[in-house]
């Protein structure tokens, strides 16, 4: 009868329930693995409740959603996640999208209205926890990658994307060698537009100063890369357009 | 005249006692009385306290006539036994067992009205009244069929048992396991040796102790019906949620359950009366539903039932008057019906709860009740301005390996920069 009486009295703010609360709390913030094997032997231990009021209380606490089925996330569990399924998809066949992009893609709906930014970020930020992605910073641009794709292959991935480094590159894979001036009357940009990018490309070594200075040449090393990924780039079809550089 | 009294008479006139006392229990214990499948396994406990009280009778008065109607009351017994097993699986009367049990007592009865059905016998300086030829083997059989659905019985118990009265059910099932396989053991050998029917009694009174002991326990043992109750949930006429109770986890997806409660509202004055029951079959269960004046609810069960039905109308019924001025006023409070916990205690104690599927299930603290640390969650709350985000990424911290919500702000801070630009972007177009 006492059995029954506590089960008809209990709510979450009996101070038994919210005894229980407190060590399951106790167990979660010291980093254990809760479970009601657990709960109960420690409930059981520091308020001596009788097994069934303290079963009730589990009960009540599972039953009110207080306390919710669920472990600490393994790799395997966090792509369960649709959005950051959707998100991962998206890094994985987009190689070299920077944040910009992503968030709209990712956060665009179906009406145009951009959707959390700080979600977007919260789900990168698993993505990267957990080992699915890494991030690069070129320039003011934070690129983000499949965690095994090479960064140099990143960074040209992200740079073709761009129409003038795309434009400068397939100039100087059909030439060989240019000077500056070449390059820039034949792109037909702004001389700061192109010479800012030209002088990335040699820091990202991308391409070099030919033996005279006055040359430019693509990096022997990577040329077989850079012809196979705008290769692949014209296949699939990305958005190649203009990327604003802060410093340019 | 003179009382034959031996060890066999007092041993079956305890175990009468004692099934008349399990009797006694089954209907005091359990707060739902009105159970067909309980009501017809009460009545084979019943019958046969009753069969071994006259057994015990008969080798009293050394009575031919009261040993051959002890025997006859092995057929209701058998018979009701049979039937409330089969009830609790199926809500049915027929099985296999059921005809055989008919089949075996039409023959039973007519052997029992020939002569030297029972005989006068002096076994180990004691008189006895042993049941001889088929008379006895047919009672034999019939012991044994009803020992069978016993222990089938204790199985489906056993094994249907949640976590939460597993323990008492090893108890149960040990009680039947005495009263039924260690008992036969013995009247089997009886056969051999007549004094081992004193063990075999004995085994059987042992047996319904500990069954009865389990029962005081736990009445809910008598109820652990082959069906599982999964959800009830109430909603006004305009589809607030008004209260939940959950017993067991559902297959079922919030959506369907939800799309079909609203979808039944629209349409309930066209397709269900005030006051109608409705069961939709799903694929993962069945969805009963119960329309009243201001209520809907929803029951989500493995299969449908009159006894379940029945509980769900009471429910309603006394939902409606309990909380009848708030529902009026039109109040969606939850916490306003949570009060209707009795309720379920009322109608619905004697399904027992499954929502602790595992011991060792690893449980997580829901994000309302954990805190952050403050400047954290003063951070959090800065960035992600809405509360369903908010609760969502908190829930997810707690899942996360340590660092992963301060890796989130230093990576929101680096980001930032790209995120004004973009939205500046955005504004411009």
């Amino acid at each position: 009868m006492s059995n029954l009486n506590i089960a008809l009295s209990l709510t979450l703010k009996h101070p038994s329930v919210q005894s229980v609360i407190d060590i399951a709390k106790d167990v979660i913030n010291n980093n254990n693995v809760l479970d009601t094997e657990l709960l109960y032997n420690l409930a059981k231990r520091r308020l001596k409740l009788p097994r069934k009021g303290l079963l009730s209380i589990i009960q009540l606490l599972i039953n009110k959603k207080v306390l919710v089925e669920g472990s600490k996330y393994t790799r395997d569990e966090v792509l369960n996640n649709k959005y950051r399924f959707k998100l991962y998809r998206f890094l994985t066949s987009n190689l070299g999208a920077h944040f910009s992009t992503i968030r709209k893609q990712i956060i665009t709906d179906s009406i145009g209205n951009l959707g959390s930014s700080g979600q977007l970020i919260w789900h990168l930020e698993m993505l990267i926890k957990f080992n699915y992605i890494k991030k690069i910073k070129i320039k003011n641009y934070t690129v983000f990658l499949p965690y095994e794709i090479d960064d140099e292959i990143g960074l040209i991935y992200f740079i073709l994307l761009d129409e003038i480094y795309l434009k400068i590159i397939q100039l100087l894979i059909r030439n060989e060698k240019l000077k500056r001036s070449d390059v820039h009357k034949l792109v037909n940009e702004k001389r700061e537009t192109i010479y800012y990018r030209i002088n990335n490309l040699i820091e990202f070594n991308v391409i070099k100063l030919s033996g005279d200075k006055n040359s430019l040449v693509l990096n022997t090393r990577k040329k077989d890369d850079i012809i196979s990924i705008i290769k692949t780039l014209s296949q699939n079809k990305p958005q190649i357009k203009k990327l604003n550089f802060s410093s340019e | 005249m003179t009382l034959n009294w031996t060890p066999e008479v007092i041993v079956a006139f305890i175990v009468a006692i004692s099934g008349f006392v399990l009797t006694i229990i089954t209907y005091i214990k359990p707060k739902t009385k009105k159970i067909t499948s309980l009501n017809y396994i009460r009545l084979a406990i019943l019958v046969f306290s009753i069969f071994i009280f006259i057994d015990g009778l008969s080798i009293l008065y050394i009575s031919k006539l009261l040993s051959i109607i002890s025997g006859f009351i092995l057929i209701p017994f058998t018979l009701s036994l049979v039937i409330g097993v089969t009830y609790i699986i199926k809500e049915n009367f027929y099985s296999p067992g059921f005809v055989i049990v008919i089949g075996l007592s039409i023959l039973f009865i007519y052997l029992g009205f020939q002569p030297n059905a029972v005989i006068l016998q002096e076994q180990g300086g004691y008189i006895r009244l042993p049941w001889i030829g088929l008379f006895g083997n047919i009672g034999m059989i019939l012991s044994a069929i009803g020992g069978v659905y016993i222990f089938y019985w204790g199985i489906k118990t056993l094994k249907n048992a949640p976590f939460l009265i597993k323990k008492e059910a090893y108890l149960f099932f040990l009680g039947i396991f005495v009263a039924t396989v260690v008992s036969m053991i013995f009247y089997v050998l009886y056969l051999i040796d007549p004094f081992y029917i004193l063990v075999s009694n004995f085994a059987l009174f042992i047996g319904l102790l500990i069954i009865t002991l389990s029962v005081m326990i736990e009445p809910k043992l008598l109820y652990i019906l082959p069906f599982t109750v999964y959800r009830i949930v109430v909603k006004d006429r305009e589809g607030y949620p008004l209260f939940d109770h959950d017993w067991s986890k559902s297959e079922i997806s919030e959506n369907i359950f939800t799309g079909f409660i609203n979808a039944i509202q629209l349409m309930s004055e066209e397709i269900m009366n005030i006051g109608g029951l409705l069961d939709i079959q799903l694929k993962d269960g069945i969805l009963i539903l119960h329309e009243s004046e201001n209520i809907t609810v929803g029951l989500i069960t493995s299969k449908s039932s009159k006894l379940l039905k029945s509980s769900l109308t009471n429910f309603t019924r006394d939902f409606e008057n309990i909380f009848e001025k708030s529902l009026k006023e039109g109040n969606k409070d939850m916490r306003e019906y949570e009060s209707a916990d009795e309720l379920i205690e009322k109608y619905f104690s004697n399904f027992p709860s499954r929502i602790i599927s595992h011991k060792r299930k690893p449980l997580l603290l829901t994000e309302r009740l954990l805190k952050l640390p403050l400047t954290l969650d003063t951070d959090l709350k800065t960035i992600i301005k809405d509360e369903k985000e908010l609760n969502f990424i908190k829930s997810e911290i707690f899942r996360t390996p340590e660092n992963t919500a301060a890796g989130f702000i230093s990576l929101y801070k680096e980001l930032k920069e790209e995120l004004d630009d973009a939205e500046n972007e955005s504004e411009k177009s």
